[in-house]
């Protein structure tokens, strides 16, 4: 059993049904929030999007791209492994980490409200990051 | 054969997992929420608030005052109420209805309020408001909203030709960017967000919550 890749894959799976169910509430009207306050005001918010394409579209691509390199090293030959998908997996999910820390200070400090399904995205990008090994400190593991 | 089902493997995996991902998608989706609030910052309103269109009487007891936008979904689910909420109380209940397009994440919505502004001009605001939240869905995505702008004029019975002219008016987009600058003001962050007596409110679009807030403040 691969540990690192199987979570880092079931982390990422979470990732995109929470980008999938924004991206499909984002025109269905107001957003409910269950945990935090706000949700429809960072959903709705001009920072939600990037030249016009909603931030779950970017996040849906983040995560089918971490979930796809994960499983190729799940299924990788143990007896000549590839190393690239952890290096991408390392390094896409420490950009997707600088990106997630603006997003939690834009919610924080100018909308000052908080969207639960956007928190629970920017803690799966930092468990990936930590779980994902360094390329550069490390021979990578299987 | 071995190596071909060893490259096949991964790529099935990544299939049925966006298969099942988009399912349970759209089952959490589908499932009833409760009902969530407008804009839940805290603001307030200078009163001294210029511009913006009223329906309903000028002496009513309560002024729900709107910052929205025509493409805003939320926008779009929340007018039923409000009209429903001016229907329950005619003589005490009036709305000024302010523009605040977000254009960064809604590119049709300048266009919009500036077609509702050039139907104001032939002395049918109103009736375009209401027509622009109910075909939403018919000119929101649209990469050119404007012939169904046009045709929703010709259905309120106004000239859709005349209306696109008048759209390009600077006057009129001038008018909705002072709504707009009112809005940044009272640090607006989303769309739809109501206040009533300089107070921001929080309303679930539920009917019902609508009434309540009203009543709360007809007694106030």
């Amino acid at each position: 059993m691969k540990i690192r890749p199987t979570v880092i894959a079931l982390l990422s799976f979470i990732g995109m049904i929470d980008a999938l169910y924004l991206s499909m509430k984002r025109n269905a009207g107001p957003i409910p929030c269950h945990i935090t306050h706000g949700c429809t005001d960072v959903l709705t918010s001009k920072y939600s999007a990037v030249l016009g394409v909603p931030l779950s579209w970017f996040g849906l691509a983040f995560y089918l791209t971490i979930f796809s390199m994960a499983v190729l090293k799940i299924f990788d030959d143990e007896t000549n492994p590839v190393e690239f998908p952890f290096k991408v997996v390392f390094y896409l999910s420490g950009l997707g980490l600088i990106i997630s820390a603006m997003l939690v200070g834009i919610q924080a400090f100018i909308l000052k409200a908080f969207c639960e399904y956007c928190l629970l995205s920017a803690s799966l990008v930092l468990i990936i990051f930590l779980t994902a090994p360094n390329p550069g400190r490390h021979k990578l593991p299987a | 054969m071995k190596n071909m089902s060893k490259a096949t493997k991964p790529v099935i995996v990544i299939v049925l997992a966006i298969a099942v991902a988009a399912g349970a998608a759209v089952f959490l989706a589908r499932q009833p929420d409760e009902a969530a609030k407008t804009s839940e910052t805290a603001g307030t309103l200078d009163t001294k608030i210029v511009g913006g269109h009223f329906r309903g009487p000028e002496n009513a007891e309560v002024t729900l005052v709107e910052f929205g936008d025509y493409q805003c979904p939320s926008c779009g689910a929340y007018h039923p109420f409000v009209k429903e909420i001016l229907n329950r109380y005619p003589t005490k209940v009036r709305l000024e209805f302010h523009h605040f397009p977000l254009i960064t994440i809604h590119p049709n919505s300048m266009a919009a309020s500036k077609a509702a502004e050039a139907a104001g001009q032939q002395g049918h605001y109103w009736e375009m408001h209401d027509a622009l939240f109910e075909y939403q869905a018919q000119w929101s995505e649209r990469p050119d909203p404007k012939p169904v702008f046009a045709a929703l004029a010709n259905r309120i019975g106004i000239n859709g030709a005349i209306l696109l002219q008048d759209m390009e008016n600077p006057a009129l987009q001038q008018r909705i960017l002072k709504d707009v600058e009112q809005g940044d003001k009272a640090t607006i962050q989303a769309v739809p967000t109501f206040f009533i007596k300089g107070q921001q409110v929080h309303i679930k679009a539920s009917i019902d919550d609508f009434v309540q807030v009203i009543e709360a403040n007809l007694h106030k």
